[in-house]
Formats: C-alpha cells, structure tokens, sequence
C-alpha cells in the first residue's frame, strides 16, 4: 500500500535538480515509475516526494548527431524500440529494448529509470555496457558524463547520487566492421543470465572486442580477460567456444532461484559463444553484401 | 527530513482526464493508483487486480491508446489524457470486433483476465493490424490467463483483425 | 460456428458461451466487484514464523488507528466453535494459543479503507515464542519432531467422507491397499525398475484471489464468496457460528478460476466474523501471496518399484509415497487416498502394495489442484513402465496395449470397474504423434495414460422454472469457475424443453435458492449436476405435457416439446398459451425438479468412483542440451468423455488443463526455506504465457457414451493436466534423460544430460 507522498511538477531541469538538492534522500526521481511505485507498494522504500520529470520534454528526445546517438533518459523503452534513429543505426539496442519486460512495462518504463534502478538483471545495462556507452548526470552543481562500466557499482547501486539526474545516456554508432549481439536466457521474469558483445572484425579477424555479462551478479560486468583472448584472432567455434569457458571463470555467481552458481557460469560459457557466434555471422552477412 | 504521516499533510491533486470519451474532473491524492480511481472512484469495475506487480495483464487499460498497468500506474498519469476501459469499448451498444470475435471463440473462461487481453489485442491490433500469430505471442508475453490456453484467444484476435481490415478497406 | 437459435439438437453442438456477452464487456461481477452499504474492508494478520505460540497479542494501538472499526482475536471466538476443516477440523478461525505456519492467520482488522487495514496490521504487537519447526517430511516424520497439533483430540470434519481417518504424531493420514502375492513376484521378476521421486509443490494461481464479503442480518449470515462448494461451506459456517443451516445464505458470483484453490473453507470464517465483531459487512480480497499461502498442491516424495517379466508383461507395483499437506489438512487426506489410487496405473497387475501417507508440516496448507493424485503419480510409474519397455525390447504403444485394463475390468479392489477405452484412447495418441514414423535426431516422443477417480460424492439437484412466456429459469448450485458449466446445462434444458438457448437464464449458485449440489470440481458436474438439470427438465417436461394434453385433448404420446411450442401432428401452441388456458393467466410456473444420489450403498468413495476420468497426454520435443530448455514441437490430448455435449468447451478444457499441465512440468515450483515462501509473486513463480506454448497442440474427442451422465456423457478437464508431466517425462527418456524430480528446469535438465544414458536404437 502506498503511503502518502506529493508531487512535484518541475518545468525546467534546473527547478527538477533544486527540488532534489532541498530535499535529499526525502525525494526520488520519477518518471514512468515502473520500478518505483513496486517498491513503494511493498512497503520497501518510501519518499514523501516524487519529482516528476516528464514535463521536460527534451530529456525525452532521440537524436543522431553526426556518429552519436543520444537518447534522453525519459525515452520509455517502446520508443526506443520504435524510433527510426535507433533501428537504422543501432539495431541491436532496438532489439533488446524491445525484450524488456512485457509491452505495458515498455509503454511506460524509461531507459533512464531502468539504468539508475541498479537492477542486476537489466537488459539495456548489459548492452550500454559492452557497447562502452556514456551517461550524463546533472545537478545544481553542473553536470558530468561517466562510461557506463564506471556506473554501475553493485546491486541496486549506481555512481548517481541523490541529488543528481541521469539526462542522458550517449553511444557511437558502430563502425562498419563492428557488429554487436545479444543473448538473453530466462527462467523468471527476469533473466537468469543476459550477454552482450561487440566485435570489430576485418575479414575473419576479430580486431577487437568488448563482452558484458549481465544478471548473473550483483551489477553487470565486462568479462576483460575473454576480451584479451579474442583479440587479433581468427573466429572459429573453437575460439569462441574457448572465450565462453574464459568468460565463465570471470564472473562470480550465487545460488539463488534464478539458478544455481555452476548453472550461471555454464550459461554465460553457452551465451558467450553463441552471442559472438551471431556477431560474426552478421558480419560475414554484412561482408558478403558488400562484395 | 519531515514525514508525511496522514493524507490530509499532502495537498490534493485536481485530475482532469478524459475516460472513454467521457470528461471526469476529481479531487484525488497523489498516491491513489489508477486502477482503484477506476474501479472505486468511477464504478468500472472491469479492470481486475491480480498480481500487482505488472506481469499479469488483468489491469491493463489503454492510455493514449498504450497499454499501462494500472495496479502500478499513478491515476496522476491520467490528467489531460485519454483513459479507454473495457466498459468503453462498446460505448454506443455495439461490441467492438474483438469483443464480437471472443465471443464467437468462446476465447474465454473465468473472464477474469478477460477485459485486459481484448484491450492489450486493441492495441496491438492499432498499431499492427496484420500481426502473426508469432506476433501475438510476444505481445500478449504479458497478458497471462490461466484458464484457455491461449489458443481460442489467438483465434479470436486473428478474426477480429480480419475484421477490422475489412472495414479499413471499406 | 454454430447458430443458437434452433432448439433442438443444441447438445453436441459448439454453443456459444451464455456469459460471454457478460464477460468482454466488463460487466460479470465478481466477488471483489461487489459492495454492501456500509462495508468495511478486512486485512489478515499473519504469523512471520513457522511454528510459535502467542504470548500476548496487543491491539490498542491498531484499533486506535483512525478509520479502524475493529480487530478480531481469538478472543472474540469463545462463544462459537472456531475450528473448521474440511477432513480434520483442525484450524482456528485466528489463532488461539499458536500459529503453525508462516502465514497463518493471527488476528484480523475491519477498516473504512483498504490502506488504514493495511497501517492497523503493522500496530498489532504480538510477543512469539518460537517453538521448533518441522518444515519437511523428513524433519516432520523424524524421531522427536515437534508435534503441529494435538492429534489425538482433532475432531473430524463434517464431510470428509474416507475411511480410518485418525491421525497421528504428524502423520495425518494414511491410505493403503494391497492385493496379491508382491513378495513372490519380489522372487522371481526379472524386470525391475525402482527409483525415487520429488514432486514440487505448485500454485494453483487462479486469476483472482480469494475474495470474501460477508453480513449479518439480525441472526441471518449472508456471504459472497469466491468459493467453489457453497453447500459445503455453508453447512461449515452454521455448524461453527452454531445457526441453523437455513438462516445462513452463501453467494457464488463468477469465480476467477478455481482449480481447487477455492475448494471447501477459505476465507469465509475470518471475514464473517470480523463482520459480526464489526456490525457492518467487511470484504477480504487476498493478495496473491496471501493466496498462495491458502492453497496450494501437495509436494510429494515417492519410492515406486515396478516388476516385470522378461517380455514386458507387468507383475507388480509397490509404491510409498508422503505428501506434505502443510499446517492444516484440509483436503489432504482425500488427496492421499486420490493419489494411492492412481499409483497402480490402470494395468492388470498380479500383486501391488501401495502405501501413502500425509504428513503435516510447519508449511501453509495444501488442498485440492486439479488432477490431484494423477498428476503426482503418472509421470512416476508412467516412467517406469518406459522403462521396462525399453529393457524388454519392446515399443512403448506395445507395451501398453498388452497390460492395459479394458473396461469392466477391476481398477481397485471394491471399486467401480473401468468404464473407458484405455487402449483405443492411447492408440489415438499414437497416431497423433506419428508414432513409428521417422523423426529426426534429438527429438524425443512419449505418452503417459492413468485414472483419475471422478466425480466426488453423487449429491446433486437442480429446479427448472418455465415461466408463462415461455422463458425458463434454471437453478443449480455448480459454480461457474469458468469451465462453462451455464452453458453446458442451458443446452441439456434447451435440447430436452425445445426452448431457444437465449431464452434460458442460469443465475448461479446461491444456497437460498439454487438447490443443493455437493461441490463443483472432481470433473463431477457434467455427469452429476447435469444429470440433475436432465431430471429436472424431464419433470418439467412431463408438467407440461400433461397439461398440454388436458388443454388440447390430445395424448401425451402424441405430443413434443420445440421451437418454444407444443407440437401434435402438423399443429402447435405456444407455451404461452398453454399457461393461459392451463392457469387461466398469463402467470404461473411449471417448476421441474430433479435430484441425483448415490444409486446404491453411501456413495462413498470407496465403492465409487462415480467415473474413471481418463488422463492422457502424448508429446514430443527437443532440448537444447547446452541450456537444458526443452522445446515442446507438440502437445497431444485426449478427452474421454463419452459424450461432448459442447465440444468446442471440451477442447478449451483440454487446452487450458495442458497448459497448466506444461507449468506443472517444466516450470513451477513453490520454493521455500524453514518454512517460508521464496516466490511468492509472479516475478518468481512463472505461469505459462502464450510464448510457452507448444509448436503444435492437437485435442482429440473420444465418445464411447459410455459415461454416467446426460447423453452418456463423462466429466472434463483434469486429466489433460495429469497427462502433460508424464508425455514429457518419457519424451525425455526416450532422449536418454532420466527425470526423477519435477519441474524439468532448464537447470535439472541439463544436469540429467550430463547423466545422460546410451541412447538405446529407436525401434520406432
């Protein structure tokens, strides 16, 4: 049951950031509330201030400009499913979002609310991470743009602070030799287990990489010595099969009834291997279309 | 740091919203959800609440034609909106397609989920009027029902998307 | 589809549902859309420990919260018998001196809003002394475990209706029946499949959640309810607020589903007596993790051995099975003696021991789910006949068609013979699954038969009103849980009234005027309840007839009932006119009645049951062997129900009964530590969605008209459930994964693949 609380109708960013800067951890950020207003229900949390932020239409815009994509943190996960920006030039982000949770939760729910939730099991987090994208924040006192892998500290845990607002979340568009892939494996509603890499590859060479694993620890995590081991060689099953078993010993899962820790590990080996797999086959496909 | 204990601390909202095109204008608090401003405060029962933690569908209701969960949705979100219900969906005595083509199926039981899954198959069906069955699946990933199976539902909406196409075209 | 307006031939033909129109349009009422004047809404406290007594219970703070009207304790139950239950009255209305699971009901409080209910329950202080727990069979059934109840002084229930109910310790019932020589057939079989087995306990998640709304008037109860069995209820409500059954009214609007969680006592006690604490009605809606700690189904632990002979001919069985029936029986003990019954399977056997046992627990209490007992034991010995098929060199069809019973042979002993067509039901199977056809590598196929004991105990009845327009009134008490039972009857009484379908009306059950009907659910209502509606029609029928032969000076041979008319040769009239020249108005009624009750004996369940309901399932599938997923490419059911009176009903029955036959067995489980319920919302506890679907699904009619009930018809909708879990489980086996725990995770399965057997050639 919800306990009482108000609510507070900022027309600029900078009434929205003084709002939070008075009232401190009395006052919560709000926009489509999906995660919000569960925890408030429950009893879990509560504020007696929500700071809406959607009268701010532009922290809602998708834009491309020149190679980066921007997209204002109260972009609702079916926008960004659906803009033209986003399929054309990061297809993949289109397709994760649109794994999101169910179409009601997306009709709502905000990219921005999503990534400062924390939640371990995110599906953007996974992706921006791998993808090395870029989130700003904003506050009474300025504003700063942090690498996703600087953002997320740990369970339900972000480098936002109280008083500041994720504006925006930034990321390049993929070069043409880079394909990105994403795996998702689910026994609940959330995923068990979520794997995101992108890969720049020149004929059958992986130049370089960037994995993330997500879900199956408290934040998600770029798996860096997979990546080591994939640059400057030659795709194969073998190596990717290789990379998965790398990928597994890096990250440190638990028991719990998404699945047990052997169980976890097993399937970020599995999803490693068949996320990079799709990668170089997009690539390959994308190679042959050239020629 | 004050604590706001009773509603009477915190100063009314005044809602203006439109619901099955019908103007409503109340006095509520911030904290009233949407599904209890419809089901308590305007009589329409047809939202259901169920799981309450949005995963089940049975209090789905469209807002500005998008499919919300009212059991977590602020009633707030309504003002200067359009709320469709599924006691708005035969507004003027006749059933919309959807409604005429779960009946035809009997895609329905309990019924309890029932007025959630024709307003997500409204939905679905504006903004895609040819889905497949694949489709469907998807976007009723979030409309659960424990009684059919599924399978007379998916009827159901693939004939009321026939339907309606035939009416586009006139 | 099919029209609804000729009224004759309506039976077996796909009739629109009679609540459809109701139901898309928002407008069916269920229990939590309803209001009296003046009602208050109703919370439950509930205990946060598995096992404690109460010390002191204070709850002045509470009901001095504003808006709180009042808050109930045990207190407040000194002048009633508070004890309630189905096969032990073994649970207080709130606690009395402890609590026996977490989740059990502590106090309750009435409020103007549903948010101060809410507040009021975290002002209640109670001090616990936490007693130990017994949270599992094993710790249950230990040396020195802690006793839950006081065995040796709970009284029986009003209906429980089984033999040697007496409790002991922590065992709370025992079932257990043997024929033959085992220890013979021990000696010499030279087959023998052994192995035990875990069952989950699962959720019945019935959209809504028990909903409860009771009021006085005066001495009179009335109560609304989401409830299946409002005559039992009822009976259980005056018996413990000590009232004459007459004065006390239980409601059953539609019912959000059911599926057994809704079966016998609920939430009725506690709401009517805060109602009457409280002077003013009180509504209780449960939360969904209020309602799964209501009911649930049994988990169960299993040892099963199977003998065979060397060319697959079936010896003997001998089964021990516990099931874990939580703090309070309730409907365990039936749910025992259900599951010892299928334990055999429906085979000739020379010798079987089967010995079942339920044992309470520190646990929230377990009941019915549909299909109970089947579904615990099917994929169990299903396996192992798979199992001797394979090590006999036999197909598993084969096997099958060799020691299956046929009718009319005996399935327990005393009990009533087969009455379906096991054989040809399986072969149906078969042929749906292309069995002996090619398929390609890595894609497994299976099939599991069983009985489910049917119908409950025979009492039924039913009261057609035909009214002077020529409309009629149909009353029966079965709850419509959503399975269509108006529709079902409002075709018997079309079909044998020549009355148009649109012109009946079924108002539902209510014990003020809906006669009684013991229960809906057992897949009883079709054969019983229906047959009930089918005298009733006949009594009317007959009225009507012979007054039609005063009024018309014609025969009663020469007369029938159609199209809203008495038909003689080429002439009618129209039963409005009949009422004219018959009452000598526009008015009066002609009012059938019809009663159903056992035929012989008590109807008990030992001499019955009153049908063998037939469960079947057929499936194949692949799975990803790194993930462990399996993929259902196709689902098979087959309905045995002698007679379909709306078959397009009967398919939706096997639909939905498959689908919660495919959670049941690959994803839902109750998950909980010391006592306490993990998953207790949908984000944890997962239900099948339209993506979990089978690639294919194929519903297969049988009709034999060779059941009890109108038209020869059988009852529906439980043993496609059974069915699912042991098609799947030997869809495995025939991949070489052995499955010995349910549900098949991704997780367990892929473990059972690590294990995974030689791979014997397919012979088919």
């Amino acid at each position: 049951m919800l306990r009482p609380f108000e609510i507070l109708q900022p027309e600029s960013l900078d009434s929205a950031c003084a709002y939070l800067s008075e009232y401190g951890s009395d006052a919560a950020v709000y926009a489509g509330g999906t995660e919000l207003l569960l925890l408030m229900k429950e009893g879990l949390v509560h504020y007696p201030r929500l700071v809406d932020l959607k009268r701010l239409p532009k922290l809602s815009e998708i834009a491309l400009d020149d190679q980066r994509i921007h997209i204002g943190a109260l972009a609702t996960h079916r926008a960004i499913e659906r803009s033209p920006i986003i399929v054309d030039n990061a297809p993949v982000l289109a397709h994760v979002e649109s794994l999101v949770a169910n179409v009601r939760v997306r009709a709502a729910g905000t990219i921005g609310g999503n990534l400062c939730f924390g939640e371990p099991h995110s599906d953007p987090a996974t992706l921006l991470l791998a993808w090395g994208a870029e989130l700003e924040l904003v506050s009474s006192n300025g504003a700063r743009v942090l690498p996703a892998e600087d953002f997320f500290l740990g369970l339900f845990e972000t480098a936002r602070q109280p008083h500041e607002i994720l504006t925006r979340v930034s990321l390049s568009r993929l070069p043409e030799d880079s394909q990105a892939a994403y795996q998702k494996f689910s026994v609940h509603e959330r995923p068990t287990a979520t794997l995101a890499v992108v890969v720049a590859m020149s004929g059958s060479t992986i130049r370089h990489a960037r994995l993330a694993a997500g879900s199956v620890g408290p934040r998600p995590v770029r798996l860096q010595q997979a990546e080591a081991l994939l640059q400057g060689e030659t795709a194969s099953p073998a190596l990717f099969h290789e990379t998965g078993q790398m990928a597994a010993r890096e990250v440190d899962p638990v028991d719990d009834l998404y699945g047990s820790a052997e169980y976890k590990r097993h399937l970020v080996a599995v999803l490693t291997a068949r996320a990079l797999e799709q990668a170089a086959a997009r690539g390959l496909r994308r190679e042959h279309r050239r020629d | 740091m004050t604590e706001l204990h009773s509603s009477g601390d915190v100063p009314r909202l005044h809602l203006r919203t439109s619901v099955n095109g019908k103007p409503v204008v109340r006095e509520i608090e911030p904290r009233l959800l949407l599904l209890d401003f419809l089901r308590d405060d305007l009589g329409l029962k047809g939202a259901k609440r169920s799981c309450d933690v949005q995963v089940c569908g049975t209090c789905t209701v469209l807002l500005d034609g998008l499919p919300v969960s009212a059991c977590t949705t602020l009633a707030y979100e309504a003002m200067d909106r359009q709320l469709l219900t599924i006691e708005g969906l035969s507004a003027d005595g006749e059933l919309h397609p959807l409604q005429a083509a779960f009946i035809d199926h009997s895609a329905l039981q309990c019924g309890f989920c029932t007025p959630g899954m024709i307003l997500a198959a409204k939905s679905l069906l504006d903004e895609q009027p040819n889905p497949t069955r694949a489709d469907m699946q998807a976007y009723f990933k979030g409309n659960l029902c424990r009684c059919t199976g599924y399978y007379y539902i998916l009827d159901a909406v693939a004939e009321a998307a026939e339907t309606l196409a035939g009416r586009a075209r006139g | 589809m099919a029209s609804h307006t000729v009224s004759s031939g309506v039976v077996g033909q796909n009739v629109r549902r009679v609540d459809a129109h109701e139901k898309v349009t928002g407008q069916a009422q269920f229990t939590g859309d309803l209001a009296l004047p003046g009602m208050l809404y109703g919370r439950v406290l509930r205990s946060p420990l598995p096992h404690a007594r109460i010390r002191a219970l204070r709850t002045e703070a509470a009901e001095a919260l504003p808006g709180v009207v009042t808050v109930l304790t045990g207190d407040d139950l000194q002048d009633i018998d508070p004890y309630y239950g189905h096969a032990l009255r073994d649970r207080p209305i709130v606690a009395l001196d402890r609590v026996r699971f977490v989740g059990d009901h502590v106090a309750a409080v009435a409020a103007e809003d549903e948010q101060t209910a809410a507040a009021a329950l975290g002002l209640i202080e109670v001090d616990y002394e936490e007693l130990p727990s017994a949270t599992t069979i094993e710790q249950a059934l230990a040396e020195a475990a802690p006793e839950i109840h006081e065995t040796g002084s709970l009284r029986l229930g009003l209906f429980h209706g089984l033999s040697n109910l007496v409790p002991e310790g922590n065992l709370c019932y025992q079932h257990g029946f043997s024929k033959g020589d085992t220890e013979a057939i021990r000696q010499q079989a030279e087959l023998v499949v052994e192995g035990e087995y875990v069952f989950p306990s699962v959720y019945q998640y019935s959209m809504e959640p028990h909903t409860t709304l009771a009021a006085w008037q005066g001495d009179s109860a009335i109560v609304y309810s989401s409830c299946q069995h409002p005559y039992l209820v009822r009976a259980e409500l005056a018996d413990m607020f000590g009232l004459a059954v007459s004065k006390v009214r239980v409601i059953v609007p539609y019912l959000g589903g059911g599926f057994g969680s809704k079966s016998y006592t609920r939430m009725e006690p506690v709401t009517l007596a805060l109602a009457r604490k409280a002077g003013r009605p009180v509504r209780i809606a449960n939360r969904v993790d209020e309602s799964m700690v209501t009911s649930r189904r049994h988990n169960m632990r299993c040892w099963m051995r199977t003998y065979a002979a060397a060319d697959g001919t079936l010896l003997a069985r001998e089964v021990r099975l516990w099931l874990d029936t939580g703090a309070y029986a309730d409907n365990g003990p039936r749910v025992v003696a259900t599951a010892a019954d299928a334990a055999p399977g429906p085979y000739r056997w020379q010798a079987y021991e089967i010995n079942a046992y339920g044992v309470y627990t520190n646990r929230p209490p377990a009941g019915s789910y549909r299909a109970f007992g089947a579904t615990h034991l099917m994929w169990i010995g299903e396996s192992q006949v798979d199992e001797i098929a394979r090590r006999a060199g036999i197909d598993r069809v084969e096997i099958r068609e060799r020691n299956l019973l046929r009718p009319g042979e005996e399935v327990r002993p005393g009990g009533k013979p087969l009455d379906a067509d096991l054989v040809g039901d399986i072969r149906k199977v078969a042929d749906a699954l292309e069995w002996g056809s090619a398929r390609p590598d890595g894609v497994g196929r299976g099939l599991g038969v069983g009985l489910l004991a049917a119908g409950a105990h025979p009492v039924s009845s039913a009261i057609v009103r035909l009214e002077a327009d020529g409309s009629v009134v149909l009353l029966v008490s079965t709850t419509e849980l959503g399975q269509g039972a108006r529709t079902v009857f409002s075709q018997i009484v079309a079909q044998e009234l020549g009355v148009p379908i649109q012109r009946i009306t079924v108002p539902g059950a209510d014990t003020q005027s809906s006669p009684y009907d013991r229960s809906t659910g057992a897949s009883r209502s079709t054969a019983l309840a229906g047959t009930a509606v089918l005298l009733a029609a006949h009594d009317a029928r007959d009225q009507i007839l012979r007054a039609a032969s005063r009024v018309l000076g014609v025969g009663q041979e020469h007369l029938e009932l159609r199209d809203g008319m008495v038909g003689y040769g080429s002439g009618s009239l129209e039963l409005a006119e009949l009422f004219v020249r018959h009452f000598g108005l526009a008015g009066g009624e002609f009012i059938g009645r019809g009663v159903v009750g056992p035929e012989e004996g008590k109807g008990s369940y030992d001499e019955g049951p009153v049908f063998w309901e037939v469960c079947i399932g057929g499936a194949e599938l692949e799975v990803d062997s790194e993930t462990g997923r399996i993929k259902l490419r196709k689902l098979v059911s087959v309905a045995d129900v002698g007679q379909a009176i709306n078959p397009h009903l009967v398919k939706a029955q096997e639909m939905g009964a498959t689908t919660q036959g495919l959670g049941n067995a690959l994803y839902e489980e109750m998950l909980f530590e010391d006592g306490q319920l993990l998953n207790s919302t949908l984000l944890d506890y997962h239900i099948p969605t339209p993506q979990d679907l089978p690639d294919e699904f194929a519903s297969i009619i049988v009709e034999n008209e060779d059941g009890p009930g109108p038209y020869g018809a059988k009852g529906v909708g439980e043993g496609a459930l059974a069915g699912v879990p042991a098609a799947i489980v030997n869809a495995l086996a025939d991949l070489g994964i052995s499955a010995h725990e349910l549900p098949l995770t991704p997780e367990r399965v892929w473990r059972a693949t690590e294990q995974r057997r030689e791979r014997t050639p397919p012979e088919h």
